[in-house]
């Protein structure tokens, strides 16, 4: 008996030492401008590119690093828009991170800030800097934390609506300049037998960009961002419980209704390029797979506009949901100048060119990055609406912690499903941030 | 003497134990490195499991606060937790009425069958699904459940029953239905072919002395193959309620636990809560629970089984 406690004893102590699992605390790790640069070694990259149309950008791209630097070998995880939070996490729980890993701004990247392990790339990304100079400033902004800089942005993003030329055309409508228009255009295209808006609900992050957008429009700036933080939290503007009315009239009138939450966002997206629908909400760095050669909706066909502000509309019209996506690198990492060096490298004009073009479509942040000869014509077009924008609205579902994240994610499929209403998706919402508040 | 000082020799009966080399190792030398790797790779997780379930992990900061059973009372309030277990209860209920009673009717006729070549054409007609891959069937179900343009509501429409055509992944009512059917269609084969083998090694005088004794085929079934097969019946039991335990791939590809929650089981719900929120301390005690009540189960059903068994 006596043996056995003593046995348990020692397996519970060894199961406590090793459940110290997430690591203890690391230093920060400030990047020195003057480093040098040793070409050798494997350097390994977590990307988001993990699609079959986007994934050829970094192979390649490691292929001519390979060969300008024949001792370095670069290793790509590349993952998928879904598959990488996980992949992430997972890293990270095992102390795994690769050397440079792919980054969302807001409490995403806030996460490896907090736990010190991206390197701070003040003084070699500043605006100030040589490779500073080169990029967006309000790219490279939107990975300040803490007054420091700890991203590398790769290419900007933000949502519009695509639509079908030809189907507004054919249902009498046009481009509509506010959102009871487009609920009245959707009303016209539907009575002419086209799915006026297609809608895949199935990964619950759609609903929360449709959401996101109209919160910009609904709620003040400052009480938006206010939200963000549990702490200081209220979610008591009354234009929350108005942008999800409004959310849901759009899924009645416009979509497939309650179905979308069985339907994914790649077969909605699918649904658009076969020209079934009218109109598909995307991101601009999905215009190239909307319409292309490929697809039977032809790039001249595509157009797109801006989801269009409501008339009563009290918060910034003038606002897109939308974000830079980048990098960042690990400050575990003993090759920290040459990781620096590979992105310098990535976001070159050469490279970032090649990025925003067809058939990648990723609108660089770099700024020499852009050429209109080569691109899209709607990417560029989106470019220009993107910096005119007086403020880049965070996907909800990163800028908000976790658990007030997945709030948003359950209780808009509830309300697209008819199960929730707007009073009862806010009573969800504020709760979760409630308990967030108090855990901190 | 004890167990770990037998001579391996002595244990093998090979006459007097050799000096030096090998053949003066104890047992306990030769299983050592199992033992370890077993307790490392599977009892090892089990302890570590219940240690992090005690805590509250930062993965980022590597901060770990001990909150002692709070995981758990935390457990009672979460109100997905209870959508989950019912879930899991329900996929647990369903899988043993198809995968071990309704399998065991279906291998029953199957070898009942006259021609050896009709038996082997319907056990693998049965178990091709089951050399499908969970993700593959996921997809295929997918499309199959999609509203209107999909296969099941096609064929309702078809049928002229199109009013019950619903968006069956799409609705909080129907959604854990439906990923629990296609369950079925994929696990269906898998245990007839299982009861199949079981029947087969029923000695043929058995049903020779209940067809003398004037018993029927469905006497015979009850009276001879049930009570036979009662062993692998307990086995396919034990299997099928803790894979519904442990069930995850078919809700993630599917539904990944939605629409607001309602297709949620206890592993999506786990990942929901580690990998998506964070909260790995909450997530081991949901592992815990997901632990505990699959060891009972199997525990429960192996000392049933040990009691009912039939000895030829």
């Amino acid at each position: 008996m006596k043996r056995s406690s003593h046995v348990v004893a020692v397996a519970a102590a060894s199961a406590l030492a090793l459940s110290a699992g997430p690591g203890s605390a690391r230093e920060a790790v400030v990047a020195d401008p003057n480093a040098k640069v040793e070409y050798s070694g494997t350097l390994s990259i977590l990307t988001k590119f993990g699609l079959q149309q986007l994934s050829p950008y970094f192979v390649n791209v490691a292929k001519e690093y390979e060969k300008l630097h024949p001792g370095v070998k670069i290793e790509l995880i590349q993952e998928s828009d879904d598959s990488v939070k996980g992949k992430t996490k997972t890293l990270v729980a095992s102390n795994s991170l690769p050397d440079i890993y792919f980054s969302w701004t807001g409490s995403w990247g806030e996460n490896f800030v907090r736990g010190n392990r991206a390197v701070d790339l003040t003084k070699v990304v500043g605006p100030d800097t040589p490779w500073g100079k080169t990029l967006s400033p309000a790219a490279v902004k939107a990975f300040e934390y803490n007054g420091k800089l700890y991203g590398i942005p790769l290419y900007l993003d933000a949502k519009f609506m695509g639509y079908n030329k030809p189907a507004f055309e054919k249902a009498g409508v046009g481009v509509p300049a506010t959102f009871e228009k487009l609920l009245e255009a959707c009303d016209a295209l539907r009575k002419g037998g086209t799915t006026p808006i297609s809608l895949g609900n199935k990964e619950a992050w759609p609903a929360v960009h449709y959401a996101g957008q109209l919160l910009a429009y609904n709620v003040p700036t400052a009480t938006l961002e206010r939200d963000f933080d549990p702490a200081r939290a209220k979610f008591d503007d009354p234009g929350y419980v108005a942008s999800l009315a409004q959310f849901k009239a759009l899924v009645d009138r416009c979509t497939d209704g309650a179905a979308v939450n069985g339907t994914s966002y790649a077969s909605s997206l699918q649904a658009f390029s076969n020209a079934d629908s009218a109109m598909y909400y995307q991101e601009i760095i999905e215009f190239d797979q909307a319409a292309s050669a490929d697809t039977k909706l032809k790039g001249a066909d595509f157009g797109f506009f801006r989801l269009p502000p409501p008339a009563a509309a009290k918060g910034d019209v003038k606002a897109i949901e939308g974000a830079p996506e980048g990098y960042m690198i690990n400050t575990a990492s003993k090759k920290i100048p040459l990781a620096i060096d590979f992105m310098k490298f990535v976001t070159a004009p050469e490279n970032a060119r090649v990025l925003s073009a067809p058939p990648y479509g990723q609108p660089s942040a770099a700024i020499d990055g852009a050429s209109e000869a080569t691109m899209n014509p709607a990417v560029v077009a989106g470019l220009k609406d993107i910096a005119s924008a007086s403020y880049l609205m965070p996907w909800l579902d990163t800028a908000n912690t976790p658990r007030v994240a997945a709030a948003w994610l359950s209780s808009l499929q509830a309300l697209v499903g008819g199960t929730m209403t707007p009073e009862a998706v806010m009573a969800e919402v504020k709760k979760a941030s409630a308990a967030d508040a108090k855990r901190k | 003497m004890t167990g770990m000082d037998h001579p391996v020799s002595a244990v093998a009966g090979s006459g007097a134990p050799r000096r030096g080399g090998l053949g003066t190792l104890p047992s306990f030398r030769w299983v050592a490195i199992a033992v370890i790797l077993v307790g490392w790779f599977v009892y090892y997780p089990i302890v570590d499991n219940f240690v992090v379930s005690t805590t509250n992990q930062d993965i980022y900061t590597g901060e770990i606060e001990y909150v002692g059973l709070d995981n758990y009372a935390r457990l009672l309030d979460d109100p997905v937790v209870w959508i989950s277990l019912r879930n899991n209860l329900l996929y647990a209920a369903i899988s043993v009425v198809f995968q071990v009673f309704a399998a065991f009717l279906l291998a029953a006729v199957i070898e009942g069958l006259e021609s050896e070549r009709s038996r082997r054409f319907w056990r693998a007609v049965y178990f091709v699904p089951s050399a499908i891959s969970i993700t593959v069937t996921g997809l295929l179900f997918y499309f199959i459940y999609q509203p209107r343009i999909g296969l099941l509501d096609a064929g309702l429409s078809a049928l002229g029953l199109g009013a019950l055509s619903r968006p069956w992944l799409g609705s909080e009512d129907t959604a854990i239905y439906a990923i629990i059917a296609m369950s079925q269609w994929q696990g269906f084969g898998y245990s007839t072919l299982l009861f199949g083998l079981a029947i087969q090694k029923i000695p043929r005088e058995l049903y020779d002395a209940a067809i003398m004794d004037g018993a029927g085929p469905l006497r015979r079934l009850w009276n001879v193959t049930f009570p036979m097969t009662r062993e692998m019946t307990g086995l396919m039991i034990i299997v099928t309620i803790t894979g519904a335990f442990q069930v995850f791939n078919e809700v993630m590809v599917m539904t990944a636990g939605g629409p607001n929650n309602s297709s949620q089981v206890l592993g999506t719900w786990l990942y929901q809560q580690g990998f998506i929120q964070n909260e790995f301390g909450y997530g081991a005690a949901i592992a815990a629970v997901i632990f505990l009540v699959t060891l009972v189960t199997g525990m429960a059903q192996l000392w049933y089984t040990r009691h009912r068994r039939v000895q030829l």
